[in-house]
């Protein structure tokens, strides 16, 4: 709610039905009752990152789902001390990861950093939980939608990995 | 320690009642029964001088005679009532004092009861046994030999003294007297009965508590509050029946007294009468024997309520005695001898651990441990080896066998030479309340005594060794120092803001919002951005602030009170009509200006007002405090409007002037304003301190200190910046200071503000910090994390290499290879032992179970 002698400030959050307007956007909450959609609204924090910051980092406690308001992030993975990219996400085509974060409790098994700056959105575990609790009628259409936003994002790195996959590797079965 | 005396031959549960009242504080009781006996000529004197009075003054018509009686008689009962008052007092001091010794020779021998004992008995029964019921004996404790003696002896002088006047009459008012020595202990025998059920009613209660307190958890997990309502009800309503018989047969026992001490009076009146009509007995003495007849009354009813109160203790003390009737099974200390220096050969022969139902939990152990060998028990869950590993700590004890350690047999050993020669650590240690100092110096102090403690430098030492440095550094850093403990390091933690904010400013400002007194603080609250500063006494809080008269002033003079009561009810209404459904649940309201238990105030003031500007003063004090706490980054409820932070700066200016009554000319000359122009000078002292970069908060954490601004979020302090932070405070000597101030933190009943994984580290701190030559670890790193285990894992293959005999419960099997010998148990029996090497070739028991894992 923004009080009636002035508009907020440049600095601000942003209020709750800015979020919960930017919330009802994505398909993750698509459908879902008002009500969820804002005590998420409420619930979630706003993160900003420089351009090269780590945001998250493989091997470490997942905890929150983020989503992208502003900006482009680098999803990697380590492997043998060389760093592979597998997906870059904006605020107009993916602009989620970390949603398994919100059904178990896991290392991330992936890397994140921001490409330029950025401004996340995120939404903990805990707050995920809670709210969900409160309303079990909408919680299995959540997860099923989680579970699809997890197969998009899985399917567009599939198909990168594909598409920049050395000659050698193309084998049509596991070598024994 | 003194329970080695002559005094104390018998054992403290076999003691009777009497055995401490008689044997305890001798020359105070002695001066007790003096005090006593001479009471009682003071008791009767006046008895003599009333019949004087009425016989030889008023009859002679006397009035210097009656002077003279009426001032003796008084001197008399004045005196009596002193000594009255003085044989209280000694009743009081003497029963404590006994008390005091029970209670602690009774913990003594309690503490020392050997694990099996705990293992059958609640909690509940023992705490109720130590306090509540050792309490009431206490009562009864300081009167036992006075109360019977003053009342025998008054007893016998009163009816001395009215056989002298007439001794028919005496015999005659005594007649009832009999009657009650029939009818009163029946009636008492009663109440034991009923008695005896009560305390043991009440204790059941007390475990029923005790149980559902421990597992609050459980219960809220599962909601079961009825089913626990239920189980207390129960004895509730069992309580309820014994004590209202029981008070059915003490008040019985009142009117039977009641009745039988009317009789007397009836008697005498009738027969006393009778014969001062007919001349036979004096006026004088009619009135001194009535007096005499009403005081013997008091010593007898005090006698029938010691009676009373006797049976009571003697069943309670009973009852305690009963529960604690065992012996410790080892000496505390050793005989005439100085504990022990072993050096760690541990010898099992034909070891069998059996428990009370007959289940042998350990069969024909047979086991040799060189002096610092590195053993690992491993095996299923259930095949003894956390028993095994009890009975080489003493803990346990053997059913058959013998454990011996450098060829002193287990048995024989006394508590302190295990103590000082073995450190065991438990799978789920228990932490005290108390501070991490506390904890970590438990098991040294115990050993020690009087003797000299550890130094900081090898504590620290031993906090890194097993990875707390970190958490004890935060716990430094989380710590509010008074002016007193912060004085010595004052001007280095200053020193430290400096290096934040200058060299390190770039690092930092990404996280921290630093105090600046010419900007709008976004992640501090209104009350923050307007006082930016702190009282010493509290002046300022913000849920004084709209009582504050030169506050509330300044926000009038500043235009400020109407925008902060609009915001205060925008965040009212906003949080309520969100969070009504949510109110039970304080995740809910951690990002809120309002509290959750603030939930229904607000809730009935949003329903009343119809708007912000209330003329109900009540009504403006809760939405001031809202505004007031409202966070602009943190609190997403409402944003704040861009005016208000100009108005909200001026106010910060105007509130110096007004708290330090300075004119803010001389700031403006130079152009830059700033709380320290107008601030006390540094050493000076004062009670309000303005965010300055000079200035120590006092009210504030040494974090808050150091950073001098606030977090933008909690986690945000991350790894990197703490090392970057951890290296600063390295260059300038403070790391030590900053982990002494950690270790006062207090960590809680049973630790529970620490993690399970910190409450872990620090039991292994405590017992490293023992440096006894043989360490016993009964799983004691499996709650910790990999590379906390692996830390743990790592000491002991080069520290305590060739230093220490370590026997460790393993359950992990990974672990095992470092360890110089695994011994492999099976139902209760050791079935393989070897190196790893040795153990994986022979493809047996070791083999199958690390399969297993893998």
């Amino acid at each position: 709610m923004t009080l009636p002698e002035q508009n907020f400030n440049a600095n601000g959050l942003g209020n709750i039905t800015g979020r919960q307007e930017f919330l009802n956007r994505l398909p993750m909450f698509s459908g879902a009752p008002a009500g969820v959609t804002k005590m998420f609204a409420y619930l979630a924090k706003r993160e900003e990152y420089a351009q090269g910051e780590i945001i998250i980092s493989e091997d470490t406690r997942c905890d929150r789902l983020f989503l992208i308001m502003s900006g482009k992030v680098d999803i990697f993975h380590r492997h043998k001390g060389r760093r592979f990219h597998v997906q870059l996400l904006g605020p107009d085509s993916i602009n989620y990861f970390g949603e398994l974060a919100m059904l178990a409790e896991f290392d991330w098994f992936f890397s994140a950093r921001a490409w330029t700056d950025v401004v996340l959105m995120t939404i903990s575990r805990e707050a995920f939980t809670k709210v969900m609790e409160r309303f079990p009628e909408s919680y299995p259409v959540v997860v099923q939608k989680i579970i699809k936003l997890h197969i998009n994002r899985f399917a567009d790195q599939g198909s990168y990995f594909l598409s920049h996959i050395s000659p050698e590797a193309w084998l049509e079965d596991p070598p024994q | 320690m003194k329970i080695t005396g002559a005094d104390n031959r018998v054992r403290i549960t076999e003691r009777s009642l009497f055995y401490w009242i008689l044997r305890r504080h001798r020359p105070m009781q002695f001066f007790l029964l003096l005090v006593i006996v001479v009471s009682l000529f003071f008791k009767v004197f006046p008895l003599e001088m009333q019949k004087r009075i009425i016989n030889e003054a008023i009859y002679l018509k006397d009035t210097h005679l009656l002077f003279l009686y009426c001032g003796l008689y008084i001197g008399a009962v004045t005196i009596a009532g002193l000594l009255k008052y003085a044989i209280n007092l000694c009743q009081v001091y003497i029963g404590q004092k006994i008390l005091v010794e029970m209670r602690t020779e009774l913990y003594h021998h309690v503490l020392q009861l050997p694990l099996q004992f705990y293992r059958k008995m609640q909690a509940g029964t023992v705490i109720s046994a130590m306090t509540a019921e050792l309490n009431a004996i206490g009562f009864f404790l300081g009167g036992a030999l006075a109360i019977p003696i003053t009342s025998i002896l008054t007893f016998v002088v009163f009816i001395g003294f009215m056989f002298n006047l007439n001794p028919l009459l005496a015999l005659l008012s005594m007649g009832v007297y009999p009657l009650e020595i029939i009818v009163i202990p029946f009636l008492q025998n009663k109440y034991n009965r009923l008695n005896k059920k009560r305390v043991k009613t009440t204790r059941s209660m007390a475990n029923v508590v005790n149980e559902a307190i421990s597992g609050i958890h459980e219960i809220h997990g599962n909601a079961s509050y009825g089913l626990e309502e239920k189980k207390l009800s129960t004895y509730i309503h069992k309580l309820y029946d014994l004590v209202k018989r029981l008070f059915i047969v003490k008040y019985g026992i009142k009117f039977a007294n009641n009745v039988f001490q009317s009789m007397g009076p009836f008697i005498l009146f009738l027969v006393g009468g009778y014969m001062a009509i007919n001349g036979q007995f004096t006026l004088g003495a009619l009135v001194a024997f009535l007096s005499a007849y009403e005081k013997v009354y008091d010593p007898w009813k005090e006698l029938i309520e010691y009676y009373q109160d006797y049976q009571d203790a003697k069943v309670r003390y009973k009852q305690i005695m009963k529960i604690f009737d065992l012996d410790p099974v080892h000496a505390l200390l050793p005989f005439s001898r100085d504990p022990f220096t072993l050096q760690g050969n541990i010898s099992m022969k034909n070891i069998t651990f059996t428990v009370p139902s007959g289940v042998k939990l350990l069969e024909d152990i047979n086991l040799e441990v060189m002096a610092n060998e590195q053993i690992a028990l491993v095996g299923y869950s259930g095949s003894g080896k956390s028993t095994l590993a009890l009975l080489i700590a003493q803990l346990y004890d053997a059913s058959q066998g013998t454990i011996s350690i450098d060829d002193h047999q287990l048995a024989e050993l006394s508590k302190l030479d295990m103590s000082s020669n073995v450190a065991m650590i438990a799978q789920q240690p228990f932490i005290f309340t108390g501070t991490i100092r506390e904890n970590l110096l438990y098991g040294v102090q115990a050993v020690a005594g009087d003797g000299p403690l550890p130094d900081r430098s090898h504590i620290l030492s031993v906090l890194r060794q097993v990875g707390l440095q970190d958490d004890i550094i935060r716990f430094g850093l989380q710590a509010v120092l008074t002016p007193e403990q912060c004085k010595p390091f004052r001007d280095k933690f200053l020193r430290m803001r400096q290096i934040i904010h200058t060299s390190l400013r770039s690092d930092f400002e990404k996280v921290v919002e630093f105090y600046d007194a010419a900007a709008y603080l976004y992640y501090s609250n209104i009350r923050d951005n307007i006082v930016f500063g702190d009282s010493l006494t509290g002046e300022f809080i913000i849920e004084g602030l709209p009582d504050h008269p030169r506050f509330m002033e300044l926000l009038q003079k500043t235009n400020l009170e109407k925008p902060l009561l609009t915001l205060g009810y925008a965040i009212a209404t906003q949080s309520v009509a969100l969070l009504a459904n949510f109110q039970d649940d304080e995740f809910f309201f951690r990002d809120n200006p309002m509290r959750a238990d603030e939930f229904t105030t607000y809730s009935q003031l949003v329903e009343k007002l119809d708007g912000p500007q209330s003329k109900d003063k009540e009504a403006r004090r809760l939405l001031l405090i809202l505004a007031l706490r409202f966070i602009p980054q943190k609190h997403s409820i409402v944003s704040l409007p861009s005016a208000m932070e100009a108005k909200i700066l001026a106010a910060r200016r105007r509130f110096q002037e007004i708290v330090f009554h300075i004119d803010r000319d001389p700031a403006t000359l130079l152009e830059v304003w700033s709380p320290c122009i107008t601030g006390p000078k540094t050493g000076e002292s004062v009670d309000f301190i303005p965010f300055c970069p000079g200035e120590y908060m006092y009210t504030h954490t040494l974090l808050d200190n150091i950073l001098f601004g606030a977090l933008k979020s909690e986690q945000m302090l991350d790894e990197p910046l703490r090392n970057l932070a951890g290296q600063a405070f390295q260059g300038e000597h403070l790391l030590d200071e900053v982990m002494d101030i950690g270790l006062n933190f207090e960590v809680g009943s049973k630790g529970d503000r620490l993690s399970g994984g910190q409450k872990q580290k620090l039991a292994i701190a405590r017992a490293f910090l023992k440096d006894a030559p043989i360490v016993i670890m009964d799983e004691a790193t499996a709650s910790l994390d990999n590379t906390s285990q692996a830390r743990i894992q790592g000491l002991l293959e080069t520290d305590y290499r060739g230093r220490k005999t370590v026997i460790a419960v393993i359950h992990r099997l990974d672990l095992t290879p470092s360890y110089d010998r695994i011994v492999v148990m099976k139902a209760g029996r050791i079935v393989e032992q070897g190196t790893y090497d040795e153990l994986m070739e022979r493809k047996g028991a070791f083999y199958d179970l690390a399969r297993a894992e893998f």
